[in-house]
């Protein structure tokens, strides 16, 4: 049998706490908070402890999902990216960039919201950008 | 002998198959399980100051696998949850070994705050930065009047994020079914947390139990006193009882149901 603790920030929202994951056999099976880090200091809000459980979650997507005739298909990333490149040209083309806006989330790191924004205005060319915390 | 060669003789002679110590990574002291497979690991054992509930990482794994063989370093605190968990049937002694180590070690503290260890001194580190933690019971208790004390406890009680943490990291809590999760008791999904409901269920589920460990009080956001409070539940256990929790492997009192209840229900107006 095979136990490790590995430490890891926690994905709910931006504060950015320490977690702790109790990983055995490969199975994140507990969540604790990091005594050490210095955001949180071995405390942890109520979504923190229980971060384990999304992430065992059968309802949790392990591949992307193209609709099809009103259906998902479970598809391959570049298959995603391609559909949804081909999606956001389409509109765009159509009816210009304005007419497409970005929500970024709190569960990605600064350097992927950074991304995303950036993405936005150079690559879509809208200004159209928001952040789920301000929801 | 150091503890990394007795944590090695332990896994080569088979004694334990896993042991759980602690490991420097990232910049981080954290919980690891060394193996026989990566004995090589074992020159990084260490112990730390920050103290994480390796008996209930312990459980988890037994749970798993009941034959594995379990080591893991321990501090007396570590010892008194280990004695309870073996009372409650959650761990079997045969399987455990432990290799004792110094309490609560730190550059910061001469002692511990607990109240097994006498006696009761408070270290220079706590001394110049933070409050003397064995003053806190006179501070909330002898020198107030009863309205006083109430008020207190329901300003810290009120404090409350509901976050679960004193349960979740409580190495002495392993009921699958929780009572702080039983809808007739505390209400799913309310906040603020019903006061003071929420933390005497919780102080009475600790006493018999609680074996002063404080990982409660350290996780705890809203710097409520815990530890004070299951002190004081467990006072009234002792009182009545006479037993304190994790000094041996004697059953609690509230382990004995006994096989017939023999009492009569008597009307409440009689």
């Amino acid at each position: 049998m095979d136990c490790k603790f590995i430490p890891s920030v926690c994905s709910y929202c931006g504060t950015g706490c320490g977690v702790l994951f109790e990983v055995i056999d490969g199975k994140i099976e507990s969540t604790l908070p990091l005594k050490s880090h210095p955001v949180n200091q071995g405390k942890l809000c109520i979504k923190g402890w229980n971060l384990h459980e999304y992430i065992n979650s059968y309802m949790r997507l392990n591949s992307p999902l193209i609709k099809e005739e009103g259906k998902f298909k479970k598809a391959t990333w570049d298959e995603a990216i391609t559909a949804t490149a081909a999606g956001l040209g389409r509109v765009k083309e159509k009816y210009g960039p304005d007419a497409i806006g970005v929500l970024v989330s709190a569960k990605i790191t600064n350097e992927e919201n950074y991304l995303a924004q950036k993405f936005t205005r150079a690559a879509i060319g809208t200004n159209n950008v928001d952040h789920c915390a301000r929801l | 002998m150091d503890i990394i060669n007795e944590a090695r003789q332990l896994l080569v002679q088979e004694k334990v198959d896993i042991f759980l110590g602690y490991r420097e990574l990232d910049g981080h002291l954290i919980p690891h399980g060394y193996t026989r497979d990566n004995l090589d690991e074992l020159e990084g054992l260490c112990v730390s100051q920050n103290r994480y509930p390796l008996e209930k990482t312990a459980t988890h794994l037994a749970k798993k696998d009941p034959d594995l063989k379990i080591g893991l370093v321990a501090r007396d605190c570590n010892q008194r949850t280990l004695n309870v968990l073996y009372t409650w049937n959650q761990l079997d002694p045969e399987h455990i070994k432990t290799i004792g180590v110094n309490c609560c070690p730190s550059p910061f503290k001469d002692h511990g705050d607990c109240t097994y260890l006498a006696p009761k001194t408070t270290g220079e580190y706590k001394k110049e930065h933070g409050i003397d933690f064995n003053a806190a019971p006179d501070l909330l208790l002898d020198s107030m009047t009863n309205p006083e004390r109430f008020s207190r406890w329901m300003y810290e009680f009120n404090k409350c994020l509901k976050c679960y943490g004193c349960r979740n990291i409580c190495p002495v809590c392993f009921c699958r079914e929780c009572s702080l999760e039983h809808e007739g008791l505390i209400e799913p999904g309310a906040l603020p947390a019903e006061v003071p409901i929420f933390h005497l269920v919780r102080a009475t589920h600790m006493a018999g139990r609680c074996i002063d460990c404080g990982l409660c009080e350290d996780a705890c956001p809203a710097h409520i006193p815990l530890r004070l409070l299951y002190r004081e539940a467990n006072e009234i256990v002792s009182g009545i009882f006479d037993f304190q929790p994790g000094m041996g492997v004697e059953k609690s009192p509230f382990s004995i149901i006994g096989d017939k209840i023999e009492a009569e229900l008597k009307p409440l107006d009689a």
